[in-house]
């Protein structure tokens, strides 16, 4: 896997998007997408806790958990405990960020209610910070690759909720009205991100 | 063993070093929240209907805690959640007087003049049009914005009047706001007697355009128990509510356009087709 | 100002139907027996009423007061009797005060003012209280005091008279500008001296080159430019005429002093010349009155306070009922349910409109063709405005610029599904006042 950042950035923003090719994040990508207002807050918070995360897993598993963490010359193989402090990790980085959140903005902070701690338990988080280690990149190019990977949720957020709020005007028949269109609208989204297949 | 021994080490000390940045930060950044505005909005109906004046259930269960109103100011809570309230917060519940909305109109189709009207079929969207598009200036177009808004279900429909059902009026003035006319007002719930019109033009033009329009002939005025309850206003009469004359007017008085009702029977159409 | 004509953007091409009126010259109206005159007639403050029932008035007598800035006087159309002080039938269907005034048939004027035939070297200040006394409004349908026009905060360098005459059926300026050249043009310098402008310029639509041709035989005399307009609905409208004519655009919420500019019509001009050269106040106008259910339709001129019926009548009576009675044109004119409202100084036609040609419609859902869109002359979104509406979100409605909108009818027009666009944005403006104004109480 080359370490080109230019690649990283495309292939994670528009190629391989987090939650349109790969379905991660699903969560608050129908949850917090009813109106752009709060889908831009939770896309900055997704961002700030994913570019966090990536540094300082990728930094962790690099030095401390991976083979080449020596003591004694003897190599300390501890792969076997990279869920349970990637999982600790994140859960510290989304804490801090809700009390931060709490104490500067409490209308945002109200407004993403529930969703806030799902970014705990969200697979989009964890899986980039799972895809750094599978691909064995640098701590810079892990880095890179949770901060685009974010980047790409935020644009598929806001786009999603850009186009829900001109739903909510449509006359959309009964059986299909609610949360059914709203998956609908975004396969057809996904489909349209498959047009940058191939790109890089 | 090395590794297991390295593995805790490492685990806890990962735990206890979070722990401790978690720690400091959220004593740093404390944030005072009240615990019993959630308490509060638990024990209010729920409905968000406004009524109480404030932007829904949460927003008055703030202003009750910060003593800017009292419990009793929601319409639509049950005597015991407002007792709950005041309870829990050691306040009194307070007093409020029910009332109830009433379209200060008669005019149906069958006894107006209305011009063909080809548009929205909206209230206040029809007030746009030649004021309703109805012979009458003042009176109630009955494109039914007032019955979409109530929250109750209290408001019908009938040959195109909107009528208030009292039993189901919870009094909460969504209605009211709604009236492009401002034909509707709350009243006590406790009065019956009602003049149902509106318009303050000339007897003579408002017969018309409306067959069922008060006249101020006086007669309700003259028969009523005592000298102010009912008040004449110009071309136009209405019931005093802080001294309201009782439900046998009607019959004392015998009103010669049936302008003068009693609410309950108006709710239920005995006064349709009274007058030829 | 170049040759060819600039098109704005948008527009319709409605069938034109003046072909009824164009060629009938303008016929005055006898004097009728009773002229009942709306007292509010002008956007702004309504004038104060000095008269009472049982006063003798005479002919241009003033009935009312103007009011503050924005307003201005009434006169009496004829002499004789005030009859009553009381409501009438108005041209948006709500009853409004009036004076009812019982003709003596002398029709003896009070000759309120002193002809001012010298006006070349008169004050402009001078000229201006004249228009201000003559209680003369925009006589293109929107009633808008003619002296606030000419009182702009702003400094102007155009001076542009609206003879575009776009709505279909009407042919009233169209008469006018044939009929009294001379009036027109000598209005128009008279206004261009009150701005202390040296020129002005005329636009007429190319679908009048009869009057294209009377005017600029003579235009040059009175320093007048006579320029020739596509033929665009609504290209009479104030900022597609500047736009046509000098390429400025007027910003969303301005007015064209903004950009330099002061329209009037032309009817106006020929008021301001009645009363700066003969010293007679505005109390009559040339009206059209046209339809295929008339008789007999043309160009009359009425005084204010005639009934339309007495108008219809003159016209020769209707062949066959007509579905709909409008006072201004098809496109912005308001339909009326009385036959008892009488003529104002903004009327421009009375039309009667047979069934065939009005549209009993449901409207259906917008089906997203985009037609609305391509033809609004102020570049808003008619179908999502629409959308915000329909769920009653003023919020968005105001923010995609609904308070721009110039109700011309375009998008109604062009709507395949007849969606009911202008009702839902006069609504809309409706709604955005009502919470603007309600928020500034608080």
């Amino acid at each position: 896997m080359t370490n080109d950042i230019l690649v990283i950035t495309i292939g994670a923003i528009l190629v391989n998007n987090f939650v349109l090719s790969k379905f991660l994040g699903i969560c608050p990508f129908l949850g917090v997408s009813k109106k752009l207002s709060t889908a831009l807050g939770m896309s900055g918070a997704v961002i700030f806790v994913m570019a966090l995360a990536s540094l300082v897993t990728s930094a962790i598993y690099k030095y401390i958990l991976s083979p080449t963490f020596t003591i004694n010359g003897t190599a300390i193989n501890l792969t076997f405990l990279t869920i349970l402090v990637f999982i600790v990790v994140i859960a510290a980085l989304v804490q801090l960020v809700e009390i931060i959140l709490q104490k500067f903005s409490p209308p945002l902070y109200q407004a993403l209610g529930i969703f806030l701690p799902l970014i705990t338990t969200n697979c989009a988080v964890l899986g980039a910070a799972m895809l750094n280690v599978q691909t064995n990149r640098g701590v810079m190019a892990s880095t890179v690759f949770g901060t685009c990977s974010a980047i790409g949720f935020a644009l598929a957020l806001v786009l999603f909720s850009s186009l829900r709020e001109r739903l909510d005007l449509a006359k959309v028949p009964t059986p299909f009205q609610g949360t059914a269109i709203a998956l609908i609208t975004a396969g057809i989204l996904a489909m349209v991100f498959m047009g940058f297949s191939g790109l890089v | 063993m090395t590794i297991i021994i390295t593995a805790v080490l490492f685990a806890t000390g990962l735990g206890v070093f979070l722990a401790v940045v978690i720690g400091a930060t959220a004593r740093a950044f404390a944030v005072e929240i009240d615990q019993r505005v959630e308490t509060i909005t638990g024990m209010l109906p729920g409905v968000n209907c406004g009524g109480c004046g404030y932007a829904g259930c949460a927003d008055f269960a703030k202003a009750i805690v910060e003593g800017r109103t009292i419990p009793s100011q929601c319409p639509v809570n049950t005597p015991v959640n407002i007792t709950r309230i005041a309870e829990y917060l050691g306040i009194t519940a307070g007093e409020k007087e029910k009332v109830v909305a009433v379209v200060r109109c008669s005019g149906s189709c069958a006894v107006t003049v209305r011009s063909p009207y080809n548009g929205i079929r909206d209230c206040r969207s029809a007030a746009l049009v030649a004021g309703g598009a109805k012979g009458c200036d003042f009176g109630c177009i009955g494109f039914s914005s007032c019955a979409r808004a109530c929250p109750f279900n209290a408001i019908e429909i009938r040959d195109g009047l909107a009528v208030v059902h009292p039993d189901l009026c919870v009094g909460c003035g969504k209605c009211v706001d709604t009236c492009p006319k401002s034909l509707i007002v709350l009243v006590p719930a406790t009065v019956d007697v009602h003049v149902y019109c509106n318009s303050p033009e000339k007897s003579v033009l408002k017969r018309k355009v409306c067959k069922t329009a008060c006249i101020a002939c006086r007669k309700c005025v003259k028969a009523a128990d005592s000298e102010n309850q009912m008040i004449v206003n110009g071309f136009l009469v209405a019931t005093n509510y802080s001294n309201p004359p009782l439900p046998d007017l009607i019959e004392k008085a015998a009103c010669p356009t049936t302008a003068l009702r009693l609410a309950s029977k108006h709710a239920s159409g005995a006064y349709e087709g009274v007058l030829k | 100002m170049s040759d060819k004509p600039r098109k704005f953007k948008g527009g319709i091409h409605p069938e034109d139907s003046k072909a009824l009126s164009a060629s009938k010259a303008v016929q005055t109206a006898p004097l009728f027996d009773k002229y009942t005159v709306i007292v509010h007639q002008n956007i702004g403050a309504a004038p104060e009423i000095i008269v009472k029932k049982g006063d003798l008035v005479k002919k241009g007598q003033l009935l009312a007061k103007a009011t503050g800035f924005v307003s201005v006087p009434l006169h009496s159309p004829t002499s004789g009797t005030v009859a009553a002080v009381e409501k009438c039938p108005g041209p948006t269907g709500l009853n409004v005060p009036s004076i009812e005034i019982t003709a003596d048939g002398q029709d003896e004027w009070c000759s309120p003012f002193e002809p001012l035939s010298d006006w070349q070297n008169i004050e402009p200040s001078i000229l201006k209280q004249r228009v201000v006394d003559a209680g003369i409004v925009g006589m293109g349908g929107a009633g808008f005091p003619s002296h606030v026009k000419l009182s702009p905060t702003k400094p102007v360098d155009t001076l542009i008279l609206n003879g575009a005459e776009c709505e279909p059926y009407l042919t009233a300026d169209h008469r006018l500008m044939i009929e009294q050249p001379d009036d027109v043009l000598i209005g128009a310098a008279i206004l261009a001296r009150i701005l202390g402008l040296k020129t002005a310029v005329i636009g007429i639509e190319e679908n009048k080159p009869d009057a294209i041709s009377k005017l600029t035989g003579i235009a040059g005399k009175y320093n007048v430019t006579v320029q020739s307009l596509r033929v665009n609905y609504p290209q009479g409208a104030e900022k597609q005429l500047i736009y046509a004519l000098t390429g400025r655009e007027v910003p969303i919420g301005g007015l064209p002093m903004d950009v330099g500019c002061v329209v009037q019509n032309v009817a106006s001009a020929a008021a301001v010349f009645d009363a700066v050269i003969k010293g007679i106040p505005s109390i009559e106008r040339i009206t059209t009155v046209t339809g295929e259910p008339l008789v007999n339709p043309g160009n009359w001129r009425f005084r204010i306070g005639t009934p339309i019926s007495k108008a219809i009548e003159l016209a020769g009576g209707v062949k066959y009922q007509p579905a709909k009675i409008l006072l201004g044109g098809p496109m912005m004119g308001f339909a009326q349910n009385s036959l008892d409202v009488t003529v104002m100084k903004n009327t421009s036609g009375i039309l009667l409109i047979p069934v065939e040609h009005v549209s009993q419609y449901t409207s259906e859902p917008c089906i997203r063709c985009g037609r609305c869109v391509e033809c609004c002359p102020m570049d808003i979104l008619p179908a999502t405005i629409s959308q915000a509406v329909e769920n009653e979100r003023f919020d968005w409605a105001e923010d995609l610029n609904v308070l721009a909108c110039i109700e011309c009818g375009s998008c109604s027009y062009s709507c395949p599904s007849h969606r009911p666009l202008i009702q839902q944005f006069k609504r809309a403006k409706a709604e955005i006042m009502a919470a603007r104004r309600k928020k500034s109480k608080k």
